[in-house]
Parts: C-alpha cells; structure tokens; sequence
C-alpha cells in the first residue's frame, strides 16, 4: 500500500479483512474491513450496533444488464447488496442494520461517458437499500477522487482516506 | 486466446508492434516539443488486468494515466500510467527542465501529460493498424492523477470488464538528461486479440 497507510488507525494485519474489487465480505468486531481504492465504485458498509457486526461491498456497477453475465455476480449493486443483508441478518426479520456510503467518482476527466458510470453506480445502490429498508446513515460520495474505506465494526465509523482529503470519518 | 497459450513468435510480434509504435511516438513528441526524444521498448508482456495495481505498489500508489477506449474493428482500451514521481520527470524532460524541477501538475502540465500519453496510444494503435491492416481508433483521451487501483477499476468498468488481461508494453522516455520509466497497457477483450493475432498471420 501506499503512504496513506500509514495514516491509518494502527489495526493489526490479522484483524484485518481486505474485500477485493467486485466482492463483499461479513464480520464481527475486532475485525476491520477494509477495501482500496474506489474510483466510480462504492463501498457499502452495513453495521449492526448490536452485535458490532457488519458488511463491507466493493460494488463496480449497478445492475447485471449493463455487461456480460461471466464473473462474479457480487460486482453488481443489485445483487451485492441483498446477499450481504441476508448473510448478516440470517433469514431472520430483524431491522437493525444502518448503511454508510463512500465512493461513486468520476475518476477521469474530459469524458462523460466515464464519469456516470459513478452516479449510475450511486443511484442503484440507494434503490436497493431502500428497498430494504435500511437507512444511510452517512455518505462520502461523488467528486473526482479515489477513496479507501475501513469500517471499524466496535462503532460503526466508516474511515475514508484520500489523496485529496486525508482522512475523513463517517 | 489466453495469454498462456501464447508462442514465443506472438509474443515477439506484439514487442514488434510495440517498438513500431515507440519509434512513431517518438518522432510525433520530438516534432511536438522542438528537441530530441527518444523512446524504447525495453519490455513486453502479459499480465493479468487484477496483478496490475501491484506492478506499481499497490492499489493506493499515486499515479498519473491517460486512458482511452479503442473504437473501430477491435474492442479494448489503452492505458497510459507513470507513478507520480515518474510523471513529474516526465514533465521535466518533455519540457527541457532540469530533472527535479516540476514539483506537481498544474492544469497545463495535466494537458502535457495528456497529449503525451495519446501520442504514443495512437502511434501503437497505429502500427497494429497497418500491421493487421484493421481500422483501429482512440477515443479522445481522460486524464487522471489518483489511487491506480481505482484508474484502473474505471477503465475496466469503461471496456465492459471483458479484458482479464493487459499487454504490458513497458516505455522509457530518454533525453540527454534523463531517463524515465512509464507503462502503457492495451487491455484488448480476448476476441480482439485473435483478431489481430489472425490478421498479422501468426494464429
């Protein structure tokens, strides 16, 4: 990783969780989880205040339609979102869980076509948390810049570094 | 046509193209900039789209890259990257600076950087052009100077995420003064590839 590492909150490797690009990942406190580097694509984080536990989604895009079916479905906010929701809730009815947002830029300049994919991307991911009735919370969203997020499951704050703000927290 | 079934003389064709297209950018910038530039291919090869953010440190190195889709027979995208202290030498040596000079990119050297990178994105695209003889175009390019990983993330998302792997055509700019190390990737959808493979007689 870069220098903005070393700006971050001193977690250990081992209790860290990396979610890779296209993929979502659940866990529990004392574990942090952390993804890299969004540029149009959102981080959804999910928090449940009462079991410190929680989700991060690295989403790439909004819905399976846009580009061929190979690969991992979890790259779609559609389809990321709703699993990681039944993985943390468990079938069970309960409604704890708050959303914060980071993410959705539009990374190049000079080309329209490039710079919504961000905004498709933000659209589709508030649809699906309100179609599950969950509430964000916070949102660090839009611009032109690259974000990395950490979700520190103890508090729910959702940490978002960047080049061009530091460090922020949600 | 998956990289590892590659034969060493495909391998070759493709360092060919890039050293063509090297040699045409070169001329194109020294022409540009009114001094001597030369350009060289030092290294192609393959590797996967996902092992890219590590050639350069990982996903939150600081980079410069200009990107542009490929329009015309064949599908893909090229992408023009120097990490950030290689960008700031870049623009000493394009501008004839004492190497050290350029301490970060204002708006003009941002649109230096751009017509660079679209310089030799064209004169690659060029050469495999004439080579395969297929009309091939760039679409006009989008500077950025941010996290590679998340450059990266939005050019594939821009190709339709069908490339898994990129051509890495390494490329050293040199003047008298100075030497410096970018990369330019052509991340073709895998059909493309066999297209132009096919078109160059080397199936």
């Amino acid at each position: 990783m870069g220098f903005l590492s070393s700006l971050s909150h001193g977690d250990s490797a081992a209790d860290l969780i990396h979610v890779g690009t296209g993929e979502f990942a659940v866990a529990e406190h004392p574990t942090v989880l952390m993804t890299p580097a969004l540029g149009s694509c959102i981080g959804v984080a999910l928090w449940d205040a009462f079991r410190h536990r929680g989700g991060l989604a690295h989403v790439m895009l909004p819905l399976p339609s846009d580009v061929t079916q190979d690969g991992s479905q979890d790259r779609f906010a559609s389809v990321a979102i709703p699993r990681m929701v039944e993985e943390l809730n468990g079938g069970t009815a309960v409604r704890r869980l708050v959303a914060k947002i980071a993410g959705g830029a539009a990374m190049f300049k000079s080309d329209s076509s490039l710079s919504n994919v961000g905004e498709r991307n933000l659209e589709e991911v508030r649809h699906q948390l309100s179609l599950l009735r969950i509430p964000i919370l916070a949102e660090d969203t839009g611009g032109s810049h690259a974000r990395t997020v950490e979700l520190h499951l103890d508090t729910g704050v959702l940490v978002v570094r960047s080049y061009m703000y530091g460090i922020r927290e949600l | 046509m998956k990289p590892e079934n590659m034969s060493a003389l495909q391998i070759d064709a493709l360092r060919e193209l890039g050293s063509i297209g090297a040699g045409h950018a070169a001329t194109a910038l020294s022409q540009l900039l009114d001094h001597p530039v030369e350009i060289s291919v030092p290294e192609v090869r393959f590797v996967p789209v996902s092992d890219v953010p590590m050639l350069f440190g990982g996903p939150e190195t600081l980079v410069g890259a200009v990107y542009a889709r490929l329009l015309g027979d064949v599908s893909g995208g090229m992408l023009f990257i120097a990490p950030r202290t290689a960008m700031l030498a870049l623009v000493d040596l394009l501008r004839s600076r004492v190497p050290g000079t350029t301490k970060s990119m204002n708006a003009e050297e941002e649109a230096l950087a751009t017509h660079t990178g679209s310089i030799l994105i064209s004169a690659y695209l060029s050469a495999i052009a004439r080579m395969a003889d297929l009309s091939l175009l760039p679409s006009p390019p989008a500077f950025a100077f941010d996290m590679m990983g998340a450059i990266l993330e939005v050019a594939t998302v821009d190709i339709g995420m069908k490339a898994d792997t990129a051509i890495l055509i390494l490329t050293s700019f040199i003047d008298e003064r100075a030497v410096v190390d970018a990369a330019l990737f052509y991340m073709p959808d895998p059909d493309s590839l066999d297209v132009i493979l096919g078109r160059l007689g080397i199936v």
